[in-house]
């Protein structure tokens, strides 16, 4: 009798010890993703109030984190008297240009290898030792080769050199989207007497057009982040955000200014719209695309 | 795969047709240069020096294995900031993901949040952790002079070995967020009847991880690691920034190094020479990682 008793009690105790164990667990769940979100975005913070602050809260002590009288004067700054208005052309003029060629050009190439297996092994070989090569060995040859026929200092040569390195990375991923798109369509529309560059023109792309723009803003944001070559690669004309940013860390190591701070803001906006944008092809796109270097 | 069932109207030219635009500006602006450059590593070309240039044949990769102590040394440097990285970065990163692993809430808010700085260039990202670092009014500094942790200014980049930590730690910051969304994307294809039978059989939480998550995260973490460790013998924009390879050339990298032979003393030739150097040791990692790769797909089938 006494034990039949016991028995719900025990049960009820233990329901209660794991039912405390499972909240315990959540909370510090909670406090490690907390924790990891602290670090990880607290540069942004930094950067971002320090963009915000007036000349004299850079110099404060305490420090000034949370700068009351925000202004955005240090970004005007930058664009008036640092060309920051330029560079940030010249970057979205390149990251643009290059996109777009990439996609232009790696789609026939993508839909051989998915509709006929162009290349078979030989070909997918080559684009991932192509994904692994050092940008270091890439830039002395084509440095040279520039320089001899003009096209340092240009959006030109910069373009076609993020074009083609982009390469393998947008077929890498087309590849994907085109395995997955079923043949039946474009045999229909082939039926209707549509020529096969017609079908990939008109039946296709249209469908993996969201694909396409995935590809699009890996492309893009790799074109943007990229700072190799545009610094051996680019003039005082054509220098974009990357090489900009890097002429304010003369200041030694103590860089308060405004400017250097705004430019990293603007630096950075691509990343977090796509980081949010992208969020299921994250995984895949900076395996194969990365940001090197 | 299926096949088209058009076999009569497949016209045998349409394949190469449709891959010779990317295949043609391949050749022509990555691979003819590259074989470019190694014919320029034979020869003595220095732009400092003037346009005439010889045949030297293997003189200046002899010079780069054996008496070059600077590249040497940026070698060993490259291998001690790597080592350390990849540590971190993979058990930072398996943390992160099994703590989002169990999150019932707002995961894809936070894995978005946590992802960005992989998505930041290196030259932003370490723009930024120089303004953190700074010496008098970096937030670093200040925090610990709030908190009373630190009594003086401290110099994050004082000696060699702060440097190296330095640069790793940024590093870890850049490039954690890679390891953990590739190892929450492994975790979440094991499946969970695994872990549910292994309860029933009174597993604890903990030798549920050790005979279940690890086993079966193994070569998800192997691909990770290569990836890292091969991006990583390509570190340049992250030290052009936080240290320039300083203090003397205690965190000059492979790639550093041949930057500044390249484009700051214009030896050309033993600059080409020095990246055909640091391709070869990509090429064995690659060689490697697609080794690894296929014992993953012979276990898989």
């Amino acid at each position: 009798m006494a034990i039949a008793l016991e028995r719900p009690r025990v049960a009820a105790a233990r329901l209660k010890r794991s039912r405390l164990r499972r909240r315990v667990g959540a909370v510090l769940t909670w406090v490690g993703v907390a924790a990891a979100l602290v670090f990880f975005l607290a540069p942004f913070f930094w950067i971002v109030t320090t963009s915000l602050k007036g000349n004299e809260d850079f110099f404060a002590y305490p420090p000034v984190w949370i700068p009351l009288d925000a202004s955005l004067k240090h970004y005007v700054g930058l664009f008036t008297r640092s060309s920051g208005a330029r560079y940030f052309t010249n970057s979205m003029v390149i990251s643009s240009l290059s996109m777009l060629a990439a996609l232009v050009v790696s789609l026939p190439t993508a839909y051989s290898i998915a509709r006929w297996r162009f290349g078979g092994g030989l070909l997918s070989t080559l684009l991932l030792v192509l994904r692994m090569l050092p940008a270091i060995a890439l830039i002395i040859p084509v440095y040279i080769m520039y320089k001899l026929l003009g096209l340092t200092n240009s959006y030109l040569g910069l373009v076609m050199l993020y074009t083609v390195v982009y390469i393998p990375f947008a077929v890498w991923l087309l590849v994907g989207f085109l395995r997955d798109f079923p043949i039946e369509i474009e045999e229909a529309a082939m039926i209707d007497g549509c020529s096969r560059l017609g079908s990939l023109v008109r039946v296709v792309v249209p469908i993996i057009a969201p694909g396409m723009a995935v590809v699009a803003l890996f492309a893009f944001i790799a074109t943007w982040n990229e700072f190799l070559f545009a610094v051996v690669l680019t003039g005082i004309e054509t220098k974009t955000m990357m090489v900009l940013v890097t002429s304010f860390t003369s200041g030694g190591t103590d860089m308060f200014y405004g400017e250097a701070s705004a430019s990293v803001v603007l630096g950075v906006l691509p990343a977090f719209a796509v980081a949010f944008m992208l969020q299921r092809y994250l995984v895949k796109g900076l395996a194969l695309g990365g940001t090197k270097g | 795969m299926r096949v088209s069932a058009f076999p009569l109207k497949r016209k045998q030219w349409e394949p190469f047709a449709f891959a010779s635009p990317s295949l043609f500006l391949i050749a022509l602006v990555i691979l003819f240069p590259l074989a470019y450059s190694f014919y320029l590593s034979l020869q003595n070309f220095d732009l400092a020096v003037g346009p005439e240039r010889d045949f030297v044949g293997a003189k200046n990769y002899v010079e780069a294995l054996f008496k070059d102590g600077r590249f040497l040394g940026s070698i060993w440097n490259t291998a001690v900031i790597i080592a350390p990285s990849l540590v971190c970065e993979l058990l930072l990163g398996l943390g992160l993901a099994l703590l989002l692993g169990r999150m019932t809430r707002g995961r894809p808010i936070v894995t978005a949040l946590l992802a960005i700085p992989a998505m930041v260039s290196p030259v932003m990202a370490a723009m930024a952790w120089r303004m953190m670092f700074g010496v008098k009014y970096g937030a670093i500094n200040n925090l610990g002079r709030q908190l009373g942790i630190l009594d003086v200014y401290f110099d994050w980049f004082a000696t060699p070995a702060l440097s190296i930590a330095s640069v790793v730690l940024v590093e870890v910051w850049h490039n954690t967020p890679f390891m953990m969304l590739v190892l929450l994307a492994g975790l979440q294809s094991i499946p969970q009847e695994l872990y549910e039978s292994a309860r029933v059989d009174g597993a604890s939480p903990w030798q549920s991880f050790w005979s279940i998550t690890l086993p079966l995260l193994k070569f998800t973490m192997a691909v990770g690691v290569m990836i890292r460790l091969i991006d990583l013998t390509k570190l340049f924009g992250l030290i052009f920034v936080l240290t320039f390879g300083g203090p003397g050339s205690s965190t000059e990298t492979v790639a550093f190094t041949t930057y500044l032979v390249g484009f700051k003393d214009f030896r050309m030739s033993y600059a080409a020479a020095l990246s055909y150097v640091i391709v070869g040791g990509v090429l064995v990692l690659t060689l490697l990682f697609m080794w690894i790769q296929r014992a993953r797909e012979a276990r898989a089938a």
